[in-house]
């Protein structure tokens, strides 16, 4: 391992810090509960032999969701079933302060996860990284595209997920 | 959800998930970290086990053709280790760099794997023959007891079995690395229609 690598901090401490947003990317490409398992497995392993490669120049958050999406879109390319399943809202617990409000969160929540699912690829990978709070320029970076060019791809996939949240209504 | 704001939005997608279910994603990232490891650990153990094998078998009957052959099926594992190596390392480039970058990768890698598999599938019956002059070269001095065993019929069927096994694979193989295929070039074309219309 080299002195860059060293910089990276251990995996558990990534696990931690980072689980919430590979379990999101990995929602937002897979419905079903076990394939999604499946590939949040496969990030972890993606994310556990890249991260000697990483260096501090980019930051550890945007390597990790670069490296989730081209997992999970190489993951949806092997799949020989046709379209998304449909999805279990998820557990709520017992014990939750506001419940009623915590349900409807939950179902906003199912809502957009459904809707970005059915997004055409190059716009789904813009819209969950806006969603994620990477900055422009951070996106632009990652999916190695003008700023002209993403500010026309993002306009288009929020026309389209404007439309799609308004019919599941 | 009438009011489109995509902040508000952000920040109904990020909330915190249930502590059961990170819960869980630590225990599959620490079984994930073990098994990856392990898997370093055997796939290097089982280069070094085979090598040495092949060389014990060479130096037991050591004539001209043993050292040839042996040799020549070091020289195949070495080469199949290194394109292993060097297949790691391009899935790794293609899974830190962009989107479409991977997708030209995985592409290239899947018509690469395709022509493997279809030559291996042509390669199967001339390597049956390489390994039968190996056999009969390697056995031709041990003991008749060894060699009866070698030659038993519950062996033969069992080799035929293995290699009826493979060449199914193989198809498999062909037929799944098609649809992938299939699969990453509509994916291609999504992306480059929507660089047309963002040029347009």
């Amino acid at each position: 391992m080299n002195a860059a690598a060293s910089a990276a901090p251990p995996f558990e401490t990534i696990v931690s810090d980072y689980g919430p947003l590979i379990s999101r990317i990995a929602s937002s490409y897979e419905a079903d509960p076990s394939l999604r398992e499946d590939l949040t497995q496969q990030i972890l392993l993606a994310v556990w032999q890249a991260l000697p490669t990483w260096r501090a120049e980019s930051s550890l958050k945007t390597f990790i969701a670069r490296v989730a999406q081209n997992r999970s879109i190489s993951f949806v390319t092997r799949q020989v079933r046709q379209g998304p399943v449909a999805e279990l809202p998820e557990r709520i617990e017992a014990d939750a302060p506001n419940p009623e409000e915590q349900v409807m969160q939950m179902n906003e929540r199912e809502m957009l996860m459904e809707a970005t699912r059915r997004l055409p690829l190059p716009q789904r990978q813009v819209i969950i990284l806006v969603l994620e709070g990477f900055t422009y320029p951070e996106i632009s970076e990652m999916l190695e595209i003008p700023a002209n060019a993403l500010a026309l791809r993002l306009s288009r996939a929020k026309a389209a997920l404007k439309s799609m949240l308004e019919r599941s209504e | 959800m009438n009011d489109f704001d995509l902040d508000r939005l952000g920040d109904v997608w990020r909330q915190q998930p249930d502590p059961a279910e990170l819960e869980r994603l630590r225990k599959s990232a620490a079984a994930v970290a073990r098994r990856a490891r392990l898997a370093q650990i055997v796939d290097v153990g089982a280069a070094i086990a085979v090598g040495t094998a092949v060389i014990v078998l060479v130096l037991s009957n050591p004539t001209g053709r043993t050292f040839l052959l042996g040799g020549a099926a070091l020289i195949f594992l070495l080469g199949s280790n290194i394109r292993q190596r060097r297949l790691r390392q391009l899935e790794l480039k293609s899974l830190t760099g962009g989107t479409e970058d991977m997708l030209d990768q995985s592409i290239e890698r899947i018509e690469a794997t395709l022509r493997h598999n279809r030559l291996s599938l042509i390669l199967m019956g001339p390597m049956v023959l390489v390994g039968a002059i190996f056999m009969t070269a390697a056995n031709s001095d041990v003991d008749s007891a060894f060699q009866a065993a070698m030659h038993s019929p519950a062996l033969r069927i069992l080799a035929v079995a293995a290699l009826a096994g493979v060449a199914a694979y193989l198809l498999y193989a062909i037929r799944r690395g098609r649809r992938e295929l299939g699969r990453l070039r509509a994916m291609r074309e999504a992306y480059r229609q929507e660089r047309e219309k963002s040029a347009q």
